[in-house]
């Protein structure tokens, strides 16, 4: 599903952010990618999400290698994925309603199909009462729950989530992260999430790969962190 | 299909709705500027008026020699006239005309009077063709040509000063138009910076709209149906000022200007016409403004 062979990265004001990156992801795993600040963790998501290119290597998703997309082909690669950031990234001037169905709108699909595929996901992201709302009218958990729905709206197969319980407290950062594994169980949805946030690696244990400097240092099968020099 | 048509314009709505306070006060910015498009085009269209009025006002008059008045050598004349180019009419004028004229010209019966005697066979006048010309720059040449014809005696057209007076006016309307038009340049300039502002405050949205994956022209759409709505709500307050500002402006200066020589343009349909011009500059500058700071951000992330 995920297939990184050979990646390096050197951004062009001349800082190596990757280092000879291999590894794999199956259909339905759920990976961690760990690393202190500076590891590469970001620029990696940005390769897989098409934001950066590789500088050597290739970087396949869903089959399609995303370093050799064209600048116009990116966002039509991005209905494959879907990706949940730490800001959330929601559209202030829509509505909870308005910035899921927009996913939706972007696929051309008919007006009563959205509708009811967006009222599925608020439900089971556990939003059903705020459809008109807006985004500043929710707090933190709520809108990188509405990001979450936003993401999976039009079943992608592969869900990148970059530190999506960064700006939450804990017992909000644990609601995402069961929402997260419930669709990773029912949808078999596969899921990539980088974070930092080690009480959570440790407490919903997954396979786990650590980044440090650029280079990955290891993956662990068992998952939970094992401590490391930071 | 309707609903790709459909959804920008609702979507461009709903954008100028939300963002309320910008699209007003980019909205302002289009008034003010094509407030001064109106002024410029009325001022400019008005000279233009001005100058066609005494290029079309001005006429050259030829007398025909006394030996050649019969009515076959001035209808050779007449076509002669007739066939010189950049001539648009030639009207005849009998010698019996032309002395009554020149009698009509003294308001006191007592110096009519001592004229009298040179009416009917004494009349020292000559029968003469009054003739306009199409264009105020070929008065000169016009006139010069007269004068070869066989059968002329002399020809009045003004002299230099009435080629200088057009000249003037000419001079005026080229400088106002191409004022008309720096200042339309820098208006357009104006407003597109203005609605690039508003965008530019939004490209988080733009990259937002293509993480999730939506194509550029998907994105573009709305905006630059915005763009189109903020020039149409911008151009409101100049089409008013031209309907009511011209007509007020007409009507108290009698629709003249110092004299009778400058006439303005009637109101109707006058002031429909720049008001028809306002529209279609904001809509489409507020249509391309907004199409090209789309684009640009639309770049600025993969």
């Amino acid at each position: 599903m995920i297939e990184c062979t050979h990646v390096y990265k050197k951004y062009k004001n001349g800082v190596n952010a990757l280092y000879d990156i291999n590894f794999t992801v199956d259909q339905g795993e759920f990976v961690y990618i760990i690393g202190p600040t500076g590891s590469g963790k970001s620029t990696l998501i940005k390769l897989l999400d098409g934001e950066e290119i590789a500088t050597k290597g290739s970087v396949k998703v869903v089959g399609i290698d995303v370093g050799k997309l064209r600048h116009s082909k990116v966002p039509v690669y991005r209905r494959n994925i879907g990706v949940v950031f730490q800001d959330f990234k929601l559209l202030p001037s829509k509505t909870v309603f308005e910035n899921i169905s927009y996913a939706l709108e972007v696929i051309g699909m008919k007006k009563d199909l959205i509708r009811r595929r967006v009222r599925e996901v608020m439900n089971l992201v556990g939003l059903d009462d705020k459809g008109s709302s807006f985004p500043r009218e929710l707090s933190g958990g709520q809108q990188q729950r509405v990001a979450v729905a936003r993401a999976i709206a039009n079943r992608p197969k592969v869900l990148i989530a970059d530190e999506p319980t960064g700006n939450l407290d804990p017992s909000m950062s644990d609601e995402i992260m069961a929402l997260l594994e419930k669709i990773n169980r029912e949808y078999g949805t596969t899921i990539l999430m980088v974070t930092h946030d080690l009480n959570i690696v440790n407490k919903f244990r997954k396979r786990t790969v650590v980044l440090e400097l650029g280079h990955i240092v290891a993956d662990l099968a068992e998952g939970g962190y094992v401590q490391h020099d930071q | 299909m309707i609903n790709r048509i459909w959804r920008p314009i609702k979507e461009g709505f709903f954008g100028v709705f939300r963002h309320g306070a910008m699209s007003i006060s980019a909205a302002i910015a289009v008034t003010l500027t094509l407030i001064i498009i109106s002024l410029f085009l009325m001022f400019t269209m008005n000279v233009n008026q001005f100058t066609q009025g005494i290029e079309q006002s001005v006429q050259i008059s030829a007398t025909v020699e006394y030996g050649r008045e019969s009515a076959e050598e001035e209808d050779r004349i007449s076509l002669a006239i007739q066939n010189i180019e950049g001539v648009d009419t030639v009207k005849y004028s009998s010698k019996a005309d032309e002395f009554q004229y020149y009698l009509d010209s003294f308001s006191d019966e007592k110096t009519r009077e001592a004229f009298r005697p040179f009416e009917g066979e004494n009349n020292p006048m000559h029968d003469a063709f009054y003739v306009t010309v199409k264009n105020g720059q070929v008065l000169e040449s016009v006139a010069k040509q007269i004068e070869e014809i066989d059968g002329i005696e002399s020809v009045n057209f003004g002299g230099s000063s009435a080629v200088a007076l057009i000249q003037m006016l000419r001079s005026i309307r080229y400088g106002g138009g191409i004022l008309a038009i720096a200042l339309s340049v820098l208006a357009v300039f104006l407003i597109q910076n203005t609605i690039k502002l508003t965008i530019m405050a939004r490209a988080d949205e733009i990259a937002i709209m293509r993480n999730v994956g939506a194509r550029n022209g998907f994105i573009r759409a709305p905006f630059v149906v915005e763009g189109v709505i903020i020039g149409a709500l911008g151009a409101i307050i100049p089409i008013l000022f031209t309907i009511y500002g011209y007509q007020y402006f007409y009507k108290i200066t009698g629709g003249y200007l110092i004299s009778a020589m400058f006439r303005l343009i009637p109101p109707k349909p006058f002031i429909w016409h720049i008001s028809i011009a306002l529209l279609v500059i904001g809509m489409a500058v507020g249509l391309l403004g907004s199409f090209f700071s789309v684009n640009r951000y639309l770049r600025w992330k993969r």
